[in-house]
């Protein structure tokens, strides 16, 4: 303080004109610095590549909800379409509707390049572009029609890179390779089969959730991958399923996990908790997700642990295949059963209930890149059903109060060590998982109604 | 050299076309200079386009565009005071150019009160300003007018003081016997005196051509500019490019002469004289104008109080004492 004070003392002081000399050293200064001007027409700026030029329509993006015409402050969008019907997809359906884009102009007299409607396009229909040099003149043709805007899309720039680690959307994160290898090495027999059937050509995200859901599990593996995984997933699951069962006959869930015993998934889930844990988010059948688990651990080692799609894939199995041979955390005492299998530990590190891809955290190699590509290729292979989207449904991992308080906390915080998550908020989640095992919550979302049974 | 006997009114012929050629082309070259150096000190380029190579052309196109605009007379105007004013104000300036002499043997007319024709010359421009606001039939005008007026008056004092003391540094009023009196600038001696006259006579030339900061009569951005404000086209470019341009060439040449030296090498070294007396007084004159534009893009616009305090509360009584500084020196060194 004192020492700022003397400072703006000094700069007060009147030396006497010197406060004018230093002025003109400044200028002259400028003077013989190199000149930075960029003279326009003949000298172009490099500008950045998210600079806000004109605005370009993606034609087949548009689906003509009108968003960006409602949300311009500026009411420059204008807008037309039409409804058109199509055929009903099977027979005896309705006939569907589509919206037809007539005329999409934008009047550049108007707009004030606030970029409201390309931040509200949930299409992704229009883009920011670095042109600029569009003057007219004449007003009138500074309205850009459909086709101009369409137009403007090639001076369009690519997105930046993904940061290194993340997501790609709709790719499971998972180990690639380490699932067939693991599987067949660890895995158990029964697993390995399961495993196999599980995703039919696919391997994890049918093998384990498989178990969990069968059917419905495949959602979550799907979950990992768009839409096609669920669907391979389902099918195979279903197959791989009773296979998987089969297979893990060390658990008793593994019966219940059958997606027959949908209702009994909840209830498994008791046993099965870890398992229910396991698969995080089965969409399809949270029951039978937690029955599965069993099997789906018992497969997992078969299958890379579906790739923690944290978006729910409630991939218990997801645990590494090699990760503690030994089922080291009690919790997964449910999976005790799990235990059997092939040395998956904590079975399901979804304690959150959400099916959020606990493989990857325990999974000793998982990768953040995205499905390996056989696993890619496999899941497009297997049809699916025509809907599938790519969410899950978090799959409940309700803890039984017996469940040991400090080894949920154990486990819950390597899971979430191992996916990466900050140590405050590894510690936290811990923390909350520990208080819910001590109150006897259960952890993780309420079971959809009609899926299971209690729970 | 050449065999060729003048008579007087060829010789006078002669002389008036060199100042009615030197004086326009020194405003141009001046009001280029002023684009260009001021841009630059402004970390900006400046015209680029007119005449192709760094816009050369620049204030030859402006004379061709003011040329070419249309004349306006305020309808309430002195019709007569308004057309004359222009000419009020330019005249003085180019007949500023008369006595500066730019070699020994250059200068269009020696007189032997060169220096007292110079300052009575210079504040004649000021009556011309005034004629302009006042004619104007515009308040805004008419106070550019007597703001410039005011302006003026006062720092005419600190420019008469400070050539008075060259003058009594030098013992003659004649510009001629003043730059040959000058081995060493007057500007570094008397060392002290010398500098601060020379200061003085500095700020008091960029008042007296209401330059930045001392332009509060044009102050642009308040009463447009001034007493010139209803003026457009060539009666524009007379009575406020012209007359700033030639006045600041003209008392760049009156500043080197006084002070720098004028045709005589800066150092009274024996090698500098080869060099011709032209070159000295040109690069002089340089300087001094390179001065006033260096000044212009540095300083905030002063206040007219403040202007009018710093002239009669400073600069005067400095410029008295110095006087008397130079009266001592002068007897008794």
């Amino acid at each position: 303080m004192a020492l700022d004070q003397r400072r703006l003392e000094k700069a007060r002081k009147p030396g006497f004109g010197l406060g004018l000399l230093k002025g003109m050293g400044v200028t002259l200064k400028h003077l013989f610095k190199h000149n930075t001007v960029i003279q326009y027409p003949d000298e172009k700026q490099d500008l950045s590549p998210r600079t806000r030029g004109v605005i370009a329509l993606k034609e087949e993006n548009c689906t003509v909800c009108m968003l960006c015409a409602r949300e311009c402050p500026d009411w420059c969008i204008y807008i037309d379409s039409h409804k058109e019907q199509l055929p009903p997809k099977r027979q005896g359906g309705r006939p569907r509707k589509r919206n037809v884009l007539d005329r999409f102009a934008i009047d550049y007299a108007l707009c004030m390049y606030c970029g409201i409607c390309v931040e509200v396009c949930p299409y992704d229909a229009l883009f920011w572009s670095r042109e600029f040099e569009y003057a007219e003149y004449d007003i009138r043709e500074l309205t850009h029609e459909k086709e101009r805007l369409s137009d403007w899309m090639e001076s369009v720039l690519p997105p930046p890179p993904l940061e290194i680690g993340a997501e790609y959307p709709g790719s499971p994160t998972r180990a690639p390779e380490t699932p067939p290898a693991g599987a067949a090495a660890r895995g158990t027999a029964a697993s390995t089969p399961a495993a196999d059937d599980a995703g039919g050509t696919e391997e994890q995200p049918g093998a384990p959730v498989a178990p969990l859901g069968g059917g419905g599990r495949t959602p979550d593996a799907g979950a990992a991958k768009p839409p096609m995984p669920d669907v391979g997933p389902v099918p195979g699951e279903q197959a791989a399923a009773t296979p998987g069962r089969d297979g893990a006959t060390g658990r008793e869930e593994t019966s219940a996990g059958e997606e027959a015993p949908r209702g009994q998934a909840p209830g498994g889930d008791g046993t099965t908790e870890a398992p229910a844990g396991a698969p995080p988010g089965a969409t399809a059948t949270p029951p039978d997700a937690t029955a599965t688990p069993p099997d789906a651990t018992a497969t997992r080692p078969g299958d890379d642990d579906p790739p923690p799609e944290s978006t729910g894939e409630a991939r218990a199995d997801v645990k590494p295949p090699d990760a503690t041979a030994t089922p080291p955390d009690a919790a997964a005492t449910p999976p005790d059963a799990t235990a059997t299998p092939p040395g998956d530990d904590d079975p399901p590190p979804e304690s959150t209930g959400e099916a959020r891809a606990d493989v990857a955290p325990t999974m000793t190699s998982p990768e953040g890149g995205g499905p390996a590509p056989e696993e890619i290729a496999s899941l497009r292979e297997t049809p699916g059903p025509n809907v599938e989207v790519p969410h899950e449904t978090p799959q409940p991992t309700a803890l039984t109060p017996t469940e040991d308080p400090d080894e949920v906390y154990a486990q819950v915080l390597k899971e979430q060590q191992a996916k990466g998550s900050s140590p405050q908020v590894a510690e936290a989640r811990a923390k909350v998982a520990r208080v819910k095992a001590e109150r006897g919550i259960a952890r993780g979302p309420a079971p959809s109604p009609g899926e299971e049974e209690g729970g | 050299m050449f065999d060729i006997t003048l008579a007087t009114w060829q010789i006078l012929v002669i002389k008036v076309l060199v100042i009615l050629t030197v004086v326009p082309v020194g405003a141009l070259v001046g009001g280029y200079a002023e684009h260009k150096v001021m841009a630059h000190l402004q970390h900006r380029l400046g015209p680029m386009y007119p005449g192709g190579w760094h816009g050369w052309a620049t204030t030859l196109a402006d004379g061709i565009k003011f040329l070419l605009k249309e004349d306006i007379i305020p309808a309430a105007a002195d019709r007569k005071v308004f057309s004359f004013a222009p000419a009020a104000i330019m005249v003085p300036i180019i007949m500023i150019y008369l006595v500066i002499p730019i070699d020994r043997n250059l200068v269009i007319e020696d007189l032997d009160v060169g220096l007292f024709y110079l300052l009575a010359i210079g504040s004649l421009s000021t009556i011309g300003l005034l004629m302009a606001g006042w004619s104007s039939a515009n308040k805004y005008a008419l106070i550019g007018a007597l703001r410039s007026a005011a302006q003026l008056i006062a720092y005419e004092l600190p420019i008469v003081l400070a050539a008075a003391v060259v003058a009594m540094l030098a013992g003659s009023l004649s510009l001629i016997d003043i730059v040959e009196a000058q081995n060493f600038p007057f500007a570094l001696w008397p060392p002290g005196i010398g500098f601060v006259a020379f200061l003085l006579f500095t700020v008091g030339a960029v008042a007296e051509m209401t330059r930045v900061p001392f332009d509060m009569p044009v102050a642009e951005s308040e009463i447009i500019t001034g007493p010139f404000t209803e003026y457009s086209g060539m009666r524009y470019i007379f009575s406020h490019m012209f007359a700033e341009m030639g006045h600041m060439v003209a008392f760049g040449g009156i500043a080197a002469t006084l002070f720098l030296g004028g045709y005589k090498p800066i150092i009274p070294l024996r090698i500098l004289e080869y060099i011709p007396g032209v070159f000295w007084f040109f690069g002089k004159t340089m300087f001094m104008i390179f001065l006033f534009l260096w000044i212009r893009p540095t300083f905030p616009r002063v206040r007219e109080d403040q202007l009018q305090k710093f002239a009669w509360k400073f600069l005067i009584p400095v410029g008295l004492v110095l006087i008397l500084a130079t009266g001592a020196w002068v007897l008794y060194v």
